[in-house]
């Protein structure tokens, strides 16, 4: 007679064992439910707004082609070499300020005028619906422009009302509802006001020097052929200073952004699986641990260990396939979801799909941590003995594996490792990752065997119940690995997100020196800066006034060589990215730390020199001597390196990474800034009458910026919070599960307690006191592992300064204290009330 | 003259089961007098179990009194009952229900601890030394024969110097020859403490070791014919 193939017994022995459904495995179904979710929403989600991005380029760019300059417009000759390739359209950008007519209030504003071509892709909508040409058309004798919602509600304004913007003034005749153009920033200065050029030209804002600038959109017969175009226009025009964008390369910080979030989030979503990881190994080895005599009896009657091993492989396989899958549709849905509830008020398009990539990967994950956490206890029950079926008292704990089963752990968690490299687009911070995890799970480890080590070598407290539970946390079976385990690796990514986000909002918010200023003042016109430090010298309030002339340029070369060409430190990269703020002074700047070099003496008119930070010239690879080509206007500017200062941008005073001398810039078109210190008493009344008085002059309020900075911060921070609550949940749902496999064994314990004359207070406060123990070990380790991961994350990535939140560490331990306590008393609330008669009798 | 430690009165006692109330105990009368050894034999189902239960406070009787040690138990709240046997009763049981997770000291030093007694510990070890398992102090229930495990809730069941020992079947789990080593220390252990025993058992030769037999059929106490 032939002996069936192991899978089919297998097969036949696992369609048996699911008779009675997923009894025991809830929180092996939860825990990977919600590890696989968290990692295909994140994916899921990042990728559609990738998609969002590519479809919406167009739109976003505002063309297929983007030609921006500063300060200037086209020259006759590169607006031709444009208009004879396809259709353009031109939108000149400015902050100014803007009010109500009626009253003296003014708000900062980001000031666009579009002419008839605009949008050359998508479509403006406003509320209500109208025509763009239509409502920025005069009517009577005012012209009208088109608002963000924001601007109303800041002014009180509303549609029909007259706002005045530098010297003309418009009617507001809708809200901008949709910008198919709309900036992707995380935050800007000011909302959105919307005029026509004719408008923009009545405003007199259109100064020499005025930071305005001129961005030119081209719609071409053939999408593909914008890079083609954009290399024409660097070889016929060398010298023009613009920076031209194709479609391809639409809001690329949003992107660099998306992806950065969505890595770190998939890394905060990985942990939460991980977490799971040890609910998955608890549900194994409980409900194992409960087929021990089940298991033995089938050995006694010829099964082989192959055969046990394979049938349970086979359970947890399908359950873990079942868990993963509606993690995997759960999270696919999500971009679905987010688009139909909240697609509007993404800073962001949103294109929901599926992208089978994204959720293969997050399917892997699920299952490689579902073997690699089940694999040992599979092993152990594998090596079961019958001859436990003639002795009392079966344990389920300890045991070996064996060697195979070992090698199939390691070489489950290789491949997720693995897996974890492979699908990250920053392999080196995955690689910090798994090292991180790994040195986590290590410590959490070796603590909990701390601290059961430390619970069975304490001295015996004198309080029977305090000694009692102290025996219940070193027992074999105890919850205190699990506990100690998950609650505290959630708590401690809870604790490392809170730190963080607190860190870096001291930094924007408490940092912030006393003497830093109240408002800058910018696009002050030459000869205004007078009657503009006059007006201010007569306000008391006003204690301290920089001012420096300012221009816009950007650096074009780099000691002789094109900045294209050079390789320069990503650390500094964002200075030669696109247009920076430059100025000339004749005196040292005060509060500057000369680092290298002499500043120019008194009276210089010799060649042009330049005095820049030092950190610039270290990341460039320069040093005194070399030089720095700057375009300004499109004329390039190479002077030489005279000397290097050390600045401290903290401080938010006025400072400029390039200084030049004196003699190079000043026929140059400009207009200049001013740092105004007022007490915060005196801040209203100076910005009310500034801007009343110099109604070109633009203020920003470094408050009102400050936060800005915090409210986004607050929003990323969100995100990032809400994943480390998921790794935190999850920690609960293994604590639940740890709590919920040793309720037997309480009642069991609680029986002979009664027996043993203990009253229902002394079994409640047995279990109060070692869960308490225990959740306040968990919280002083994931407070001590949290603040030393933070440490290192503000004061290595971040380079902030590290400060201690006494509170947030208290609510920490106050989390894991009451939590734990909750959690372990609801489950072992049965215990408590089990009649020791009836469960006598059943026994 | 010998005060009794057990008085039962009209004693009855129903459980609720599947297809209605069972009548189990149906007007049981006792008197044990202190340092008594009492037999109770009697078929399966006819209440031997369920007069220990009600006579260490497990089960609520319906009807009648229960007095021991001078103290009616049957109008003790659940906490009081477990402080009234922590003081005066000692249980052994068939099946001998140890807690698994503890070893044998900890096991046996679970009353002292409940009752507050501070040097626990060393009285528990005290008391496996009277059992002969001294070297079996730091084991778990799982490593010990069946006939160890017993003589460790033997330990327990006297550690606290009760006045009165309920045994249910204590030899049913053991071979003969390991069921008359625990009983000889039970019996041992009775005449050292003067402890009143009450000892329910199927096993002929056990029950004749004890001073009175009683026989117990249908819920109801009778004289056991042949008996001392």
């Amino acid at each position: 007679m032939s002996e069936p193939s192991l899978l089919a017994q297998s097969l036949r022995l696992v369609r048996r064992e699911l008779r009675g459904g997923p009894r025991g495995f809830g929180v092996f179904l939860a825990c990977l439910f919600l590890g696989v979710f968290a990692i295909s929403a994140v994916g899921s989600f990042t990728a559609s707004a990738r998609s969002g991005l590519l479809a919406d380029a167009g739109a976003l760019l505002g063309g297929d082609l983007e030609v921006r300059l500063v300060h200037r417009e086209l020259t006759p000759e590169q607006r031709d070499f444009l208009e004879r390739r396809g259709e353009i359209s031109r939108v000149v950008g400015m902050r100014s300020m803007a009010g109500p007519a009626a009253s003296d209030a003014r708000t900062l504003v980001e000031l666009k005028a579009v002419d008839q071509a605009y949008p050359l892709y998508g479509r403006i909508e406003l509320a209500p619906d109208q025509p763009l040409s239509q409502a920025l058309a005069p009517a009577g004798d005012l012209p009208g422009a088109v608002v963000e919602r924001a601007l109303l509600q800041r002014l009180h304004l509303a549609v029909g009302d007259r706002l005045r913007i530098g010297e003309a003034v418009f009617v507001v005749r809708a809200v901008i509802a949709r910008e198919p153009d709309r900036s992707l920033r995380a935050f800007t200065l000011g909302p959105r006001v919307m005029i026509d050029e004719a408008g923009l030209r009545a405003t007199g804002l259109l100064r020499p020097g005025s930071l305005v600038t001129c961005a030119y959109r081209l719609r071409l017969p053939r999408r593909e052929s914008a890079e083609a175009l954009k290399d024409d226009l660097q070889t016929a025009f060398p010298e023009a200073g613009w920076r031209l964008s194709t479609w391809r390369q639409a809001a690329p910080r949003v992107r660099q952004f998306l992806d950065r979030m969505g890595l770190n989030l998939t890394l905060l979503g990985l942990c939460a699986l991980l977490v799971g990881g040890l609910g998955v190994s608890g549900a194994v080895r409980g409900y194992l641990g409960g087929k021990i005599s089940h298991i033995a009896t089938m050995k006694c009657l010829g099964a082989s260990g192959r055969i046990v091993f394979t049938t349970y492989l086979l359970q947890i396989l399908i359950l873990g396939a079942v868990g993963a899958g509606c993690g995997l549709i759960a999270g696919a849905a999500v971009p679905f979801v987010v688009s139909r509830l909240a697609g509007d008020r993404l800073p962001f398009p949103l294109v929901p799909d599926l992208f089978p990539g994204i959720l293969v990967s997050a399917a892997l994950f699920g299952l490689l941590v579902a073997l690699a956490f089940s694999l040992r206890a599979l092993g152990i029950a594998r090596r079961v003995s019958p001859g436990i079926l003639f002795r009392g008292y079966g344990r389920a704990e300890g045991g070996d594996p064996g060697t195979a089963v070992r090698i199939a752990i390691a070489a489950a968690v290789l491949l997720l490792a693995s897996l974890v490299v492979a699908t990250s687009a920053d392999r080196s911070l995955a690689l910090w990752f798994i090292l991180g995890a790994a040195g986590c799970f290590g410590i959490f480890h070796l603590l909990s065997a701390g601290l059961i080590r430390a619970a069975r070598r304490l001295p015996r407290p004198g309080n029977p119940r305090l000694r009692l539970s102290l025996a219940n946390i070193h027992r074999p079976g105890s919850p205190a690995t699990s506990a100690v385990f998950s609650l505290g690796l959630g708590l401690t990514s809870l604790v490392i997100i809170a730190l963080v986000h607190a860190n870096l909002d001291d930094l924007v918010t408490e940092t912030v020196p006393a003497e830093a200023p109240a408002f800058f003042f910018f696009d002050i016109q030459p000869d205004q800066t007078r009657p503009f430090e006059e007006a201010l010298r007569r306000l008391p309030q006003v204690s301290r006034v920089e001012q420096y002339p300012t221009l816009r340029g950007r650096i074009t070369a780099i000691d002789g060589t094109p900045v294209e060409e050079t390789t320069i430190d990503p650390e500094v990269r964002w200075a030669v990215r696109g247009d920076r703020y430059l100025s000339y002074s004749a005196a040292e700047p005060a509060g500057a730390k000369l680092t290298a070099g002499r500043w120019w003496p008194p009276g210089y008119s010799g060649p042009p020199l330049i005095s820049l930070t030092a950190d610039l010239a270290k990341g460039f690879g320069i040093g005194i001597g070399d030089t720095l080509t700057v375009n300004v206007l499109g004329r390039d500017i190479t002077a030489e390196i005279a000397s290097l200062r050390e600045v401290d941008w903290s401080t938010l005073e006025l400072n400029f990474a390039i200084l030049l001398s004196p003699g190079v810039l000043e026929d140059v078109p400009q207009t200049h800034i001013a740092a105004v210190h007022v007490p915060p008493s005196g801040e209203e009344q100076v910005f009310r009458e500034i801007t009343g008085r110099f109604p070109n002059v633009s203020a920003i309020s470094v408050r009102e910026v400050l936060g800005n900075v915090s409210r986004t911060i607050d929003r990323i921070g969100g995100a990032f919070r809400a994943m480390a609550a998921l790794a935190l949940l999850t920690g609960f749902l293994v604590l639940a599960g740890a709590v919920s496999a040793d309720q037997h064994r309480r009642i069991h314990d609680a029986v002979i307690f009664k027996v043993c004359g203990a009253t229902r207070g002394d079994i409640l406060a047995t279990f109060a006191y070692e869960f308490l123990l225990l959740g306040l070990a968990a919280g002083l380790i994931s407070a001590a592992v949290g603040s030393l991961a933070a440490l290192a994350i503000v004061t290595g990535p971040l380079e902030a300064a590290f400060s201690l939140h006494p509170a947030i560490i208290l609510l920490t331990l106050g989390a894991g204290l009451t939590l734990t306590l909750v959690l372990g008393l609801a489950g072992t609330w049965k215990a408590l009330g089990q009649k020791p008669a009836a469960w006598l009798r059943e026994e | 003259m010998p005060q009794p430690i057990v008085e039962i009165r009209d004693l009855h006692l129903s459980l609720v089961g599947g297809s209605g109330p069972v009548n189990i105990l149906r007007g049981v009368d006792l008197s044990v007098d202190e340092g008594e050894t009492i037999g109770i034999v009697g078929p399966s189902g006819a209440g031997k179990t369920t007069l220990l239960m009600a006579l260490s406070g497990l089960e609520r009787p319906s009807k009648g009194s229960i007095r021991v040690a001078g103290t009616e138990i049957g109008g003790l709240g659940e906490d009081a009952l477990a402080r009234f046997r922590r003081r005066h009763i000692g249980i052994v049981f068939q099946s001998f229900h140890l807690v698994p997770t503890m070893t044998a000291r900890e096991n046996v030093a679970l009353p002292l601890e409940f009752a507050g007694i501070p040097d626990a510990a060393e009285r528990a070890k005290q008391a496996l030394d009277a059992t002969g398992l001294a070297h079996r102090l730091d084991h778990f229930p799982g490593q010990l024969s069946g006939g160890e495990q017993q003589r460790v809730a033997l330990a327990r069941a006297y550690v606290a110097t009760p006045s009165l020992i309920l045994a249910d079947e204590p030899t049913g789990n053991l071979d003969s020859e390991t069921g008359g080593r625990v009983m000889d220390l039970l019996f041992d252990l009775q005449r050292d403490q003067r402890t009143t025993l009450i000892l329910v058992t199927h096993d002929r030769s056990l029950s004749d070791r004890c001073g009175r037999l009683i026989r117990m059929e249908d819920g109801l106490l009778m004289a056991a014919p042949g008996g001392p």
